[in-house]
């Protein structure tokens, strides 16, 4: 039988050739590493109707990337955590991906509650973040310089959504209502001030609970302060919904102007009669809607191709949901094509963004300003022509 | 809009009153206090959607499936949170049981069914003039449980066997009534009332799993105002409670009812802690 015994020079010398081979292999290993990309949508719970659209767009976008070979060979792998609508939920969520996980950038959360509660976390990890929340102060380049937006301010939807009642529909006296959430208290006290700013009268303005189950209380009292237009900002299609049904129920002839989800699918669904959705002017975005003649543009077109060939359901959803969410991870791509995945590279090329041909808008941001979504596209359509998730203009648009 | 208020304000006092009457019915048969009410109200509106809306049943087929659901949901609070902690009733370790299990049900719910809102059928095919269909179900529906308990507890034997056992369940066990099955009768009642609440009150509710805190929380007040273990109280309580509300909606609005609710109640605890329509209890030296 032979000897196997190994002698300590014959150890040494190839404990210290595995040492060198693992040195060497390193950067070959490296480079074919994911990038990893977290992410913190609200899947579920009762503002999820955002997240679940969302989701669609961005699934198929890194599905996109990896197929054509991922960045430079390394496959983008997406780390998600459902933030279920709840912030302690995002920021435990946060935390996990920025400390274990060691993510390279955060894309979310989608809804503005929960991102009040993680863009300070995110900002003290130094982990870049791009979000889609609206609420103004969730961007500040001195605060958070590694927070970026691609999508609208409140700033921006509320000039869109308040200068359409006032200068388009006429109306003069408005009652401003929200749901109790992070979000909804802080839309009412950005457009309640820049209402009266462009000449309007706020006749009633509050913040009432989702979960009540009847509103008529709240409809009454608009309309004995002489509400000529309500304005809900809410993402509960359920809270949307009753006030919408109450409306109808009431007879009361008065346009609702306001949040997205007034014209999504699962609002449809829980109006008691389809004519209720006339006169509802929900907010949205001027490259994923139809314009006059029903067409689209060539690159949203090109898109809806890509989502129908992936037999991605639109139906009940709002298709700048999906757009919104497959620019966010092809945007980031293209920071780490350019650039590699460190933060300081990421935040850097970010801050020179010009233009980023985005389905849902152009993206692009400077070192002073990380709201990068431009004004001209934020418009308001009319929810009852609901259609592979776009909307027709509001009357008062041109092409 | 008087009528507006005093028709959603007694109709969701109705939901409120019948989510108490469920605690009460729970709370007789085994002096413990069921926090899976609600959870039973949520059911009625979820179960009562699926069967009607999503599978295309007729409604009185819904119906019973639904209240059959809440029966078995009653059933397994027995047996899975309330028999194991029955002999350390002071610990109060059935808070903790039957929450984990309301919970339970909640979160499997959101699973199963989804998080969004989603509606509940109109049941009957009528117009909408006048009192709507969605303000008179819960009436209905409180008046015929109501009148259907007096009649279980004041004719018929196994109502009386209810009543010796909320009485005293050593003295009823030692006459020979089988306590276990008559409490967990007592609990598949109970789950028929709570569902009932959820079905009736569907319209307005809607099919939503988070009703299940709403109902669990403001269910309890018409308990505790109206004395624990008073149907009538509760009933009395609950219907207080519903126009309270809605005039606190109207006069003051936005969150600030909630708060008017509450302060309310506790005004009320303070000057009466055994609620409006209980007896002071005799403490035992």
């Amino acid at each position: 039988m032979a000897k196997t015994a190994i002698t300590r020079r014959q150890a040494l010398a190839s404990a210290g050739a595995a040492a060198l081979a693992s040195t060497l292999a390193r950067p070959a290993i490296a480079a074919k590493e994911p990038i990893l990309i977290g992410y913190l949508p609200a899947l579920t719970g009762p503002s999820s109707s955002t997240g679940i659209g969302i989701n669609r767009g961005i699934l198929l976008a890194v599905q996109e990337i990896n197929a054509a070979g991922g960045i430079d060979g390394r496959q983008i792998e997406l780390i998600t955590r459902d933030t279920q609508s709840d912030p302690t939920k995002a920021v435990n969520g946060a935390a996990e991906l920025t400390h274990g996980q060691k993510v390279s950038c955060v894309f979310g959360p989608v809804n503005s509650g929960e991102s009040l509660a993680v863009v300070p976390l995110l900002a003290r990890a130094n982990t870049p973040q791009v979000h889609p929340c609206w609420v103004d102060t969730l961007t500040d380049p001195k605060k958070y310089p590694m927070c970026f937006r691609n999508a609208p301010t409140n700033q921006q939807i509320g000039h869109a959504a308040n200068g359409y009642v006032v200068e388009v529909l006429k109306r003069k006296k408005v009652a401003v209502i929200s749901d109790t959430t992070g979000y909804g208290t802080a839309s009412v006290n950005a457009y309640a001030p820049m209402l009266k700013e462009q000449g309007a009268e706020v006749v009633y303005q509050g913040n009432v609970d989702a979960a009540n189950p009847d509103l008529k209380p709240e409809l009454l009292r608009m309309q004995s302060a002489g509400a000529e237009a309500i304005m809900p900002w809410s993402v509960n299609a359920g809270f949307l919904s009753r006030i919408i049904n109450t409306r109808g129920q009431m007879g009361w002839d008065v346009p609702i102007v306001g949040q997205t989800t007034l014209g999504s699918g699962q609002t449809k669904d829980l109006l008691e009669k389809p004519e209720y959705w006339a006169k509802v002017y929900p907010n949205n975005f001027r490259p994923v809607c139809y314009v006059p003649g029903g067409k689209l543009t060539d690159r949203t077109n090109a898109f809806l191709d890509r989502l129908k060939s992936a037999k991605i359901d639109m139906g009940d959803t709002l298709l700048w949901w999906i757009a919104l969410g497959y620019d966010s991870p092809r945007m980031m791509a293209e920071a780490f094509k350019n650039v590699g995945s460190e933060p300081e590279q990421v935040v850097g090329y970010l801050n020179k963004l010009k233009g980023f041909p985005g389905v849902y808008g152009d993206i692009s941001f400077t070192p002073d300003q990380h709201n990068g979504y431009p004004d001209a596209e934020v418009v308001m359509v009319e929810a009852n022509s609901l259609k592979d998730g776009a909307f027709n203009l509001a009357p008062g648009y041109s092409a | 809009m008087i009528a507006s208020i005093v028709s959603s304000g007694v109709a969701i006092g109705c939901i409120y009153a019948l989510i108490g009457i469920t605690y009460n019915v729970m709370f007789s048969a085994s002096r413990v206090f069921s926090f899976t009410a609600g959870t039973l109200g949520m059911l009625g509106g979820v179960l009562g959607s699926l069967f009607i809306s999503r599978m295309g049943m007729p409604v009185a087929i819904g119906l019973l499936l639904a209240l059959a659901g809440g029966a078995v949901l009653g059933i397994v609070t027995e047996i899975v949170a309330v028999r194991p902690v029955l002999k350390s009733l002071d610990q109060h370790l059935y808070v903790l049981s039957t929450l984990a299990l309301a919970l339970m049900v909640q979160q499997f719910t959101a699973i199963e069914w989804g998080t969004d809102a989603r509606p509940f059928p109109r049941l009957f095919d009528i117009s909408r003039d006048g009192l709507d269909q969605q303000f008179w179900l819960p009436m209905l529906a409180c008046a015929a449980v109501i009148v259907g308990l007096e009649l279980l507890y004041r004719h018929t034997l196994i109502g009386r066997a209810f009543l010796a056992i909320a009485e005293d369940s050593y003295a009823a066990r030692a006459l020979g009534l089988p306590e276990r099955r008559l409490r967990m009768a007592s609990y598949a009642l109970a789950g028929v009332i709570g569902t009932l609440a959820g079905f009736a009150g569907g319209e307005m509710l809607l099919a939503y799993f988070a009703n299940a805190p709403m109902l669990t929380f403001y269910g309890f007040v018409p308990v505790a105002l109206g004395g624990m273990g008073n149907n009538r109280g509760a009933v009395v309580a609950g219907l207080l409670l519903g126009l309270f509300q809605q005039a606190a909606n109207f006069l003051v609005g936005g969150v600030f009812a909630s708060v008017a609710v509450f302060t309310v109640f506790i005004i009320v605890l303070l000057a009466r802690p055994e609620g409006l329509a209980g007896a002071s209890l005799q403490r035992r030296v």
